[in-house]
């Protein structure tokens, strides 16, 4: 397959979004067109098929294989529209071409706006393609820039009744984090000489020794840029303390676009991160990897401990993905190879687990109009789905035990690598991981055990809950083969990773 | 003669002008729609004529008070293509009536006029004469919906603001007279090197000379008329002054301040401050002043034409981040900026302006729900006002990341923070107008869509130039910078 595909693949989703967006408006159901959801599903397709078949073409090209292409584009800034898939980036590519068709086909039917909301989640594949592939940090930003904007119309306009104040405290800390990041890139490409945002020329400490004044003091640039970087990318994973909109969004946004955010916007944060600091500052990284640890041992233990409490199935959902971010984290402080293939596989595995719960939270609030599981005295609310809902009791199950990592399931894979690679920087990191996941395994089986088992409650809701339609089997057994075999045949997918990820450690250890 | 074929494009709009006028008097009925045909033909013939000044090279006409070079034809460009849209917006515009469209044409051409001298202007007494012109014009057309208070309210405040700015523009180029005996910007420049002006003389010209331009550049805190002016005019002449005042002020700024203030230094492509009056530091507190002021004022805005006057002044301060760092990059990324900006207002104008017409106000409140009346224009204004501030994949973020790119490139890192702040700020004010404009999705509104095939076109013809600025950036950058080969001291 020809490498100019990947423009395809980047822009058949906006190109699908626009389509549509201008198609006539029919007068039948309300408006809204069927012809318009075919052409954003189709548009999301073909970026998603295109997607799969370049990363199919990674297989076995060695340790700096990599698919993409490279045109100048602003060429007084020598910025240039490189983008290419490479060994690091390709299972996060694989997730957004995974995730994304499923969140329009979980659309389907969406009563109001329906075009509106399907053309900007094509918005936000489109944006996390680009950020994903992009080899130029000019590039990298404008299009993960280009994703905080979607989410705000996505929450604002479709949320629950809180929306637009959890719109608002969304866009004004993903604004914030975006101007530290831009402020970030401003100053590398401005301390580098020739001045380049091209991650290739950036890249093996060319900022080291490089130095900057402010108000007399001298600062060397390597520390100034990651610590905006780091600031920049902690406010839209988001990282404690910066999660308090992410919560709210939670809470506010429709079942899909929190999918969107969580499985996939969080995973690309720390993509984001991991490429930027092993390439750009490696040294800042090594001197700064405990303050990592740190961060991710408190995100760990305090969402855990937070997501214990929870009465309603997104919060849970919502501080399992921050505890998860911190598991990821201490994958990418580790600076171990083990521990950065599994922070790779895990961003992968559990964009793909939290968009099954996530699109079934949405399936079962859909039904029963609420998503409280437990009252304040931790009575069940619900319970006894088994009985009426197999399907959706067995995906719920298979969900969570990949979430939690059992075996055979993607979630094993990715957390006992990171495990492995933890260990090496401290024992007693591994001990924070086994308490994370016990608290996890308790609240979780807990949480499963409230709505799906027991008798059936008689609240008014649940008398006619009917078990998934066969458009929504459609779209979850997908996830769940991708589960399935993540964690039964990792093999290909490791291979591809780790070539790469041990190119961007020789940087940080020579 | 000879001079008149070098200013062919002023020429050109003047011939406009007069027969408007004279089919003004003379046209009754519908034959007065003739006169807005007319006016863009006009406007376009004057067009072509720039492009073919650009092949006669740089030369001076009238005894070398108009200078003909890149600047002043990149200026002139701009200015045209602002009033032709402005002509074409205001043809279906219920904020001003069709009897009185001659009277706006004719306003608008005038003004166009002034602003395309004022461009060229190498001598600070038609400099002083262009932009009192301009300022009068102005104020006319700021005080053109008389039956409006606030649109009366906002001509007062302008006229009273630039008589004073007149005054003291006329002040400092007295000052500078009586010094070196000059009033071509070139022969006070040889002046100055000769012989330097004491320091607190040249203070009191270049804070005079701050307080006019100031004014009209809309800098903070002389900026205060820009919201009120905005928000009181007719919604199509309020895009036509917010775009072309500023850029009024910036067109003589440039020259002035870089022709006249500094001098050649070590490095190629930048300049240095003349004298020992380090004029630069007043301008970048300014520019730091007025981005904050414009970005938080803009915050709090309910009506969304005060909330656009106050992101004008806000992009005011950036544009005084490329003058203030003396760097011909600089300066090209000021010219890039309000090419980009031209595209962005005015699009942004005409979309509120056909709201004003929909729902007879201009508040955020009574937009709830346009949406879903009016899809179309409502991704237009959302895509224009973010081109504004500056937010990905708009080419507006390309604009202002070569300015930011160029201050924290001459170390002033603090600037740079500011105008950050000031643009993450004004993506949250953007973000609060564009989501007023969806309200309560879910009760669908009873009035029907209104759909209109020639507004679709007027708008593809503002964003499809927008867009192509920002996807071939690399040539409107290298054309913006080639338009600075002025300074032949």
């Amino acid at each position: 397959m020809s490498n100019r595909f990947i423009s395809l693949m980047i822009f058949a989703p906006l190109l699908g979004a626009l389509l549509q967006a201008l198609l006539p408006q029919s007068k039948t159901q309300g408006g809204e067109g069927a012809s318009a959801r075919w052409i954003a599903l189709g548009s999301s397709l073909i970026g998603s098929i295109v997607a799969f078949a370049l990363s199919f073409g990674l297989q076995g090209q060695g340790p700096d294989a990599s698919i993409g292409v490279s045109h100048p584009w602003v060429g007084s800034y020598a910025i240039t529209y490189d983008v290419a898939i490479d060994g690091l980036n390709v299972l996060l590519v694989l997730l957004v071409a995974l995730v994304f068709p499923i969140l329009i086909a979980a659309e389907w039917n969406q009563k109001v706006g329906r075009r509106g909301m399907q053309g900007l989640l094509l918005v936000l594949q489109t944006a996390f393609f680009g950020a994903l592939c992009a080899q130029d940090i000019f590039v990298q930003f404008f299009f993960w820039a280009m994703s905080s904007l979607p989410f705000y119309f996505l929450i604002g306009i479709w949320g629950g009744p809180g929306r637009e104040r959890a719109a608002s405290h969304g866009i004004a800390a993903t604004s914030l984090g975006n101007a530290f990041l831009f402020a970030a890139l401003v100053l590398i490409y401005y301390s580098v000489d020739p001045h380049s945002f091209s991650l290739h020329d950036l890249a093996g400490a060319k900022l080291s020794g490089k130095n900057l004044e402010i108000g007399g003091f001298e600062l060397s640039i390597a520390p100034v840029a990651f610590a905006l970087v780091s600031l920049g990318l902690a406010l839209r994973a988001p990282v404690w303390p910066f999660h308090g909109w992410f919560t709210e969004a939670a809470k506010e946004a429709p079942a899909t676009v929190f999918v969107a955010l969580a499985g996939v916007s969080a995973p690309v944060a720390t993509y984001i991160f991991v490429k930027l600091c092993y390439t750009l500052f490696p040294e800042t990284l090594a001197d700064s990897a405990r303050w990592i640890e740190g961060f991710a041992v408190i995100n760990l233990l305090v969402f855990g401990i937070s997501a214990v409490a929870q009465k309603r199935l997104r919060l849970l959902m919502a501080f399992f993905c921050l505890g998860e971010i911190g598991m990821i984290l201490l994958g990418v402080g580790s600076l171990s190879s083990a521990g950065i293939v599994g922070a790779t596989y895990q961003q992968m595995v559990l964009g793909i687990g939290l968009t099954g719960f996530g699109l079934l939270i949405g399936i079962i609030e859909e039904r029963l109009g609420h998503d409280s599981f437990s009252d304040l005295e931790g009575k069940r609310v619900i319970g006894g789905l088994v009985t009426q809902a197999p399907a959706v009791s067995l995906f719920g199950g298979v969900l969570i035990a990949s979430l939690l990592g059992f075996p055979g399931l993607g979630g094993f894979v990715g957390h006992s690598m990171l495990v492995v690679g933890s260990y090496s920087v401290h024992p007693a990191i591994v001990l924070f991981i086994g308490a994370a996941l016990l608290m996890g395994v308790y609240y979780l089986f807990n949480m499963y055990k409230l709505v799906f088992l027991g008798t059936p409650s008689q609240s008014d809701g649940q008398a006619g809950f009917k078990d998934l339609s066969h458009r929504e089997r459609l779209y979850l057994v997908p996830l769940a083969m991708a589960l399935l075999f993540c964690g039964l045949y990792p093999k290909p997918l490791i291979e591809v990773v780790r070539p790469a990820v041990l190119t961007i450690l020789s940087m940080v250890k020579p | 003669m000879n001079d008149f074929v070098r200013v062919l494009p002023e020429t050109c709009i003047a011939l406009t002008l007069v027969f408007v006028l004279i089919g003004e008097i003379t046209y009754y009925g519908e034959r007065v729609r003739l006169l807005s045909l007319l006016s863009v033909m006009g406007l376009g013939a004057a067009l072509i004529q720039v492009s073919i000044s650009y092949e006669q090279g740089n030369s001076f006409a009238f005894s070398n008070a108009v200078s003909v070079d890149g600047l002043s034809l990149f200026f002139k460009s701009l200015f045209i293509v602002l009033a032709g849209f402005s002509v074409v917006s205001a043809a279906r515009s219920s904020e001003i009536p069709a009897k009185r469209r001659p009277e706006f044409y004719v306003l608008v051409l005038t003004s166009c006029l002034a602003m395309c001298l004022a461009a060229g202007s190498a001598e600070l007494l038609l400099s002083f004469v262009a932009l009192q012109a301009v300022n009068i014009v102005g104020h006319l057309l700021a005080g053109f919906g008389k039956r409006s208070l606030r649109s009366a309210e906002a001509g007062v405040k302008y006229l009273v603001l630039f008589s004073v700015s007149g005054v003291s523009f006329l002040y400092a180029t007295g000052i500078l007279l009586s010094a070196t005996h000059a009033l071509n910007i070139y022969d006070i420049h040889k002046a100055l090197v000769a012989n330097p002006l004491p320091r607190i003389q040249m203070l009191i010209v270049f804070m005079l000379f701050v307080l006019s331009l100031g004014s009209q550049m809309a800098a903070f805190p002389l900026s205060l008329w820009a919201p009120d002016v905005i928000e009181g005019a007719p919604t199509p002449i309020a895009g036509f002054l917010s775009v072309g005042v500023p850029a009024t002020g910036f067109a003589v700024a440039i020259r002035l301040f870089l022709a006249t203030f500094t001098e050649a230094s070590e490095v190629h492509g930048q300049w240095k401050v003349l004298g020992d009056f380090q004029w630069t530091e007043v301008l970048t507190l300014l520019a730091g002043a007025t981005m904050l002021f414009g970005a938080f004022l803009s915050l709090r805005q309910t009506s969304a034409k005060r909330m656009l006057g106050c992101l004008v002044v806000a992009q005011t301060g950036y544009y005084l981040m490329g003058l203030l760092v003396l760097d011909e990059v600089g300066v090209a990324a000021v010219l890039y900026n309000l090419l980009v900006g031209l595209f962005a207002l005015i699009g942004a104008f005409y979309v509120l302006s056909f709201f004003h017409d929909e729902l007879g106000s201009d508040q955020l409140a009574d937009y709830k729900g346009v949406l879903n009346r009016a899809v179309p224009e409502c991704i237009c204004l959302v895509l224009f006002l973010f081109c504004v501030v500056g937010v990905p994949p708009l080419p507006g973020f390309l604009a202002k990341f070569t300015l930011i790119g160029v201050v924290i490139r001459h170390g002033q890192l603090s600037l740079a923070a500011v105008a950050i702040l000031a643009m993450a700020l004004s993506t949250i004010t953007v973000s609060r107008l564009a989501f007023s404009l969806v309200g309560d999705f879910r009760t669908p509104s009873s009035k029907p869509r209104r759909v209109s095939p020639q507004r679709n076109i007027f708008l593809a013809a503002i964003l499809v130039p927008m867009l192509f600025v920002g996807v071939f950036a690399q040539f409107f950058l290298s054309w913006a910078g080639r338009s600075l080969g002025f300074i032949f001291w």
